[in-house]
């Protein structure tokens, strides 16, 4: 895309804008909160990085002698707080950066951007006592952030720093296993997590069956999980939310970086598109496993494929004060297969439009065009059977959303001053494609199409967010969702048996079923002191895309089916409390927190259920009830020599559903009961960086034999109940040092070693059970001791 | 998807692998494993009981004798007891096996009834027999428009292979099926006499050994491991198969590489 380009549609963009420009100012006449805010003033604008001109989600500006009022900016950098006239004191502070403060005399509106450099050295890390986000304290309840900073130090297999991998050695956030696609937040399914890349739904967030996720941490700014208490904007997933953003790339000056490892390289560009006004950020990343493969004497072997690759682009242009584009975008995909044999093929696309506009200084407006694509083809060549099977789920998607910075009290303190307004729509079609196969002519099966399903989702949600008073701080809001399954098809109904007891032809357009359901969302805070505080929430989630495991491997040939006259919306209500406590100006950091979710609608199989292209699918399915209930606890050390954090969690998955376990509660596949994570980063001196992580968690809930029997000769073995068993308890300890080469104000490289499993332990991928040439158990590890190297650079 | 799991294990070459383990497996009571079929060919057919044993025994399941065994075909009006010939093994007198005809199994052991029923399909035919070096095919044309539901079975030079091998033509319907054998290379070599044979079953002795298939070989990649679905009512495991039966010789030109 040329600037130029981008300049004419500006003429044509502007003009629009200033159409619903006059629309919102009509909007804010009746507004009733307009007339309070007389005899005073707004001051409001966007904060950024000093070096590179991103946007600092979550920074805080204080009025520090103002009994703490103030203000945080949102998902755009953009903050909005209206104070009586007067001469103040401001400081703007982010995590990482120097804090920095202004006196400044506010008589009328005042639009100030401010900028903040970054700390040269974490070590030397300051927090200051702030309502930023990232304030343990003043958070909303159940948010878990971590900086890209502390990301890049916690070692990870291959040395390929990952999100989502370090994610899971947070409390209450389990991890499925080594190769196992997803993980599990406060005992929901890894199908219920949101992740949002730019706002954009990802399917299926990994690579090479779950060794890496999607997401490249270096095209990441910013990641947010929600694991209760999610904001009213959210939703379509039961247990989290996890909202990654794309970097916007450098207005500044143009930045070249990248890495070279053992089984993948990474390269990164950015730049101005305008100096300060636009930017423009690329990153692309590619592994080669397969030159291992190579190395095997096993033809079959030498010969597979198993590659992947990360594309993110992005690009953003400040149109004038009152309005910024953004376009970003994501392809990725994975191959893999043994060329003339089969293949196994996955990715996602995303892509997002974003327009921001400010109809006034108090309201901000974001409005979103956003594509989501997930695909896999499995192609199997076997003489004489070729197939081929294409499976796609897609996504368009439209949101607004509005934050209305309210002010009620012509005083400058907590009441009235810190008042959100939050609110917006939401319209998302889904188009899902289960499988359509082909086949060669002399196969012994038949071409199927499994018929398309299709969904409209639709949203409205407003949400308040206000400092009662100096103590007591509330979101209260509601989401209401509409979900309906649409025609064209055929939609069947089942008699118990799961025989077809009705059938019903819909046309295009038809509606067959709508559900819809209101999500209130309550998060309470209470400051005990400056110190501590305690928190309450209560979040219902409604979740109408359901994924069905085609088998316990993390495959990505899961089968994704919306809510329809048989399956209806899965919902969870969720009750969870804890207490937050800081130390030495937040240098060490606790927090405790129990739960309580209740879950409807779940679904599990029948006995023996075969997924594979089957048009009955949902005649396999059996619902009924869960219930979810833990206590996490975390002890963090922010600053240092040495950081890092202990996490602890306790917790109880449990189902309940007609035909299971002659009807009682049994342990949820992903019921953990303990899990622990140690995390520890050690500052040598300023060239070498030190970490190592360890991890223990109970062994999934497993269904293995009790006994065995002969059919037609075979050994067969006799299950007594589902989930009767554990797999053997995981642990693990990785180790990583950087080495920093050389640094200047504009070149850096350095060396990134790490080792995988270091003290060698065989943890269990699967047990089977199996006839050689007596019965006996195998199992089967899949990663012991790796040990990784990786060169980073950037000039 | 056993391919992936072979790919998986390409992954971990560079380290890891496979070791057998020594679980702590609950045990459970022996339970009665009955297993009884009638054909299209000519009789006697033969019904077996055995028991279940613990997961760490050996291979060899305790026959269970004195039970009485009762097959009755409703349309001819005919009642076969059959007769214990070796214990636990009982063969019928007189029944026939026709395609169509719904057949009862009646099975009194120490005081519980077990009962199963199971209709004959219609006949399909075996086309042929062929070898590609390690694996067999057989071909054969299955019928349009009825759900078909076959076993297959090998004898090496007059020994049974035990295997559990199921097909159904849900996604086949109406095509020439050629469907591949995998065997242990050891099992077949070159001048051996290969007998193969198609056996039409129906549904619900299709979804015993299908479930029964999964299980013996890929336990542990299903979601819902659980044993299989009998057809034999009273609690016992089993199956009671009314079945058509074509078979076919094959000659292997060389042994497998």
């Amino acid at each position: 895309m040329t600037f130029e380009g981008v300049n004419q549609n500006n003429q044509l963009l502007i003009l629009t804008m200033r159409k619903i420009s006059q629309v919102a100012t009509w909007l804010l006449l009746i507004s009733p909160f307009a007339s309070w805010s007389q005899g005073k003033v707004t001051l409001s604008g966007t904060i950024t990085d000093k070096s590179t001109g991103e946007v600092l989600i979550g920074a805080a500006i204080i009025f520090p002698g103002e009994h703490g009022a103030g203000a945080t900016t949102n998902a755009y950098g953009f903050y909005s707080i209206t104070v009586p006239r007067g001469n103040y004191t401001i400081v703007s502070s982010y995590i990482g950066y120097v804090a920095d403060t202004i006196h400044i005399s506010l008589k009328d509106n005042e639009l100030r951007n401010m900028s903040l450099t970054p700390m040269t050295n974490q070590l030397e890390e300051v927090t200051v006592t702030s309502t930023e986000d990232n304030d343990i304290i003043a958070a909303p309840s159940g948010v878990q952030k971590l900086s890209m900073a502390e990301i890049k130090n916690v070692p990870v297999l291959f040395g390929e720093k990952d999100i989502l991998k370090t994610i899971q050695l947070l409390p209450g956030i389990k991890s499925a296993g080594d190769g196992k696609t997803g993980f599990y937040v406060r005992g929901g399914g890894s199908d219920q997590n949101l992740i949002l890349l730019d706002e954009a739904t990802v399917y299926n967030a990994s690579h090479l069956l779950g060794f890496f996720s999607v997401f490249n941490s270096d095209a990441i700014k910013d990641v947010t999980l929600y694991k209760g208490g999610m904001p009213a904007n959210y939703g379509g997933r039961l247990s989290s939310v996890v909202d990654i953003k794309m970097k916007e790339g450098n207005n500044r000056n143009l930045e070249v970086s990248g890495g070279l490892g053992l089984i993948s390289s990474r390269l990164n560009i950015e730049g101005p598109l305008v100096k300060n006004k636009g930017s423009f950020a690329i990153n692309a990343r590619r592994t080669y496993v397969d030159l291992f493969t190579k190395l095997v004497s096993d033809t079959s072997i030498k010969n597979s494929k198993l590659n992947f690759y990360d594309l993110n682009a992005k690009a953003n242009l400040i149109l004038n004060d009152h309005n910024r584009i953004f376009l970003s975008g994501y392809s990725g995909a994975d191959l893999m297969g043994l060329p003339g044999r089969f293949g196994l093929n996955w990715g996602n696309q995303t892509a997002t439009f974003r327009w921001n506009h400010l109809f006034s200084n108090k309201l901000f407006s974001n409005t979103s065009l956003i594509y989501s694509n997930f695909f896999y083809n499995i192609s199997i060549n076997s003489t004489p059977n070729t197939i081929s099977i294409t499976s796609k789920i897609t996504d368009y998607h439209i949101k607004q959303d509005f934050n209305y910075y309210i002010s009620t009290s012509n005083k400058l303190d907590y009441i009235g001053t810190n008042n959100k307004l939050d609110f917006g729509v939401d319209l998302n079609s889904h188009v899902f494609s289960p499988g359509a196969a082909t086949v060669s002519k002399s196969s012994s099966y038949n071409p199927v199409s499994l018929q398309k399903k299709y969904g409209i989702e639709t949203a409205a949600y407003i949400s308040n967010a206000l400092d009662v008073s100096e103590k007591w701080k509330v979101v209260y809001g509601v989401r209401v969702t509409a979900f309906s399954a649409m025609g064209p098809g055929n939609f069947y109904s089942y008699d118990p048996n799961g025989n077809i007891s009705n059938e019903t032809a819909y046309a295009s357009g038809k509606v067959v079923k709508t559900y819809i359901n209101p999500e209130p969302r309550l998060d309470l805070s209470y400051l005990l002191n400056d110190n501590s505080s305690l928190k309450l929430s209560y979040t219902r989630n409604v979740q109408n895309v359901h994924l069905l495991g085609n088998s316990t491997n993390s495959a990505p040939n899961s089968l994704y089916i919306p809510s329809s006259n048989n399956v209806k919306p899965e919902i969870a209500d969720q009750l969870a409390s804890g207490y937050y406590r800081k130390w030495e100006d937040g240098q060490y950091e606790f927090s405790s927190e129990i739960y309580y979710k209740g879950l409807q609608n779940q679904i599990d199989y029948k006995n023996g259920a075969t997924l594979l292209g089957n048009e009955n699918v949902e005649s396999e399915l059996l619902y009924g009830k869960g219930r979810a209930y833990g206590w996490e606890t975390f002890f963090k050390k922010r600053s240092g020599k040495l950081t890092g954090w202990i996490s602890y969690t306790l917790s109880r998955t449990e189902k309940q559903i007609a035909g299971i376990n002659k009807g009682n509660y049994y342990p949820a596949t992903q019921d953990q009961t303990h899990t622990i994570a140690i995390v520890g980063i050690y500052n040598v001196n300023p060239r070498w960086t030190l970490s190592s992580t360890w991890v223990y968690n109970t062994g999934n809930a497993v269904s293995w034999p009790s006994g065995k029997f002969s059919a037609d000769g075979v050994p067969v073995y006799l299950y007594a109940s589902r989930n009767n068993y554990r797999m053997p308890a995981y642990n693990r300890l990785d180790l990583g040092a950087t080495l920093l080469m050389k640094k200047t104000r504009t070149s850096e490289s350095s060396w990134t070693f790490s080792i995988y499993n270091a003290y060698n332990r065989a943890n269990a991928y699967t047990i089977s059970f199996q006839q050689d040439p007596k019965t006996q158990a195998v199992k089967t590890t899949l990663f012991k001791i790796v040990p990784s190297v990786t060169y980073n650079f950037k000039f | 998807m056993n391919k992936i799991n072979f790919l998986l294990a390409g992954a971990c070459i560079i380290t890891a692998c496979q070791q057998v383990v020594d679980l702590n497996l609950h045990t459970t009571p022996a339970q009665v494993v009955i297993e009884g079929s009638i054909n299209n060919a000519a009789g006697p057919y033969r019904v077996t009981i055995t028991k279940s044993v613990n997961f760490y025994q050996g291979n060899s399941y305790p026959y269970v004798s004195g039970a009485l065994v009762i097959i009755t075909d409703g349309q001819a009006a005919v009642i076969d007891t059959l007769a214990e010939v070796s214990p636990g093994m009982y063969e019928t007198h007189s029944i026939l096996g026709r395609p169509g005809n719904t057949y009862t199994l009646q099975v009194l052991l120490t005081g519980n009834v077990y009962t199963a029923t199971s209709t004959m399909p219609q006949p399909v035919s075996l086309d042929s027999v062929t070898f590609n070096y390690a694996t067999k095919n057989t071909i054969r044309a299955d019928p349009i428009g009825i759900v078909n539901y076959y076993k297959f079975t090998t004898y090496v030079n007059g020994k049974y292979l035990n295997e559990l091998h199921t097909f159904e033509d849900r996604l086949s319907d109406g095509r020439y099926i050629r469907e591949k054998m995998d065997n242990d290379t050891t099992d077949i070599k070159k001048g051996d006499d290969v007998l193969v044979s198609l056996i039409g079953i129906d549904k619900e002795v299709n979804t015993y050994l299908r479930e029964a298939q999964t299980i013996a070989y890929d336990n542990s990649n299903l979601v819902a491991p659980s044993t299989p679905h009998t057809n034999i009512a009273g609690g016992a495991l089993g199956y009671f198969s009314a079945e058509t039966i074509s078979s076919k010789n094959g000659y292997p030109k060389r042994s497998n590489p």
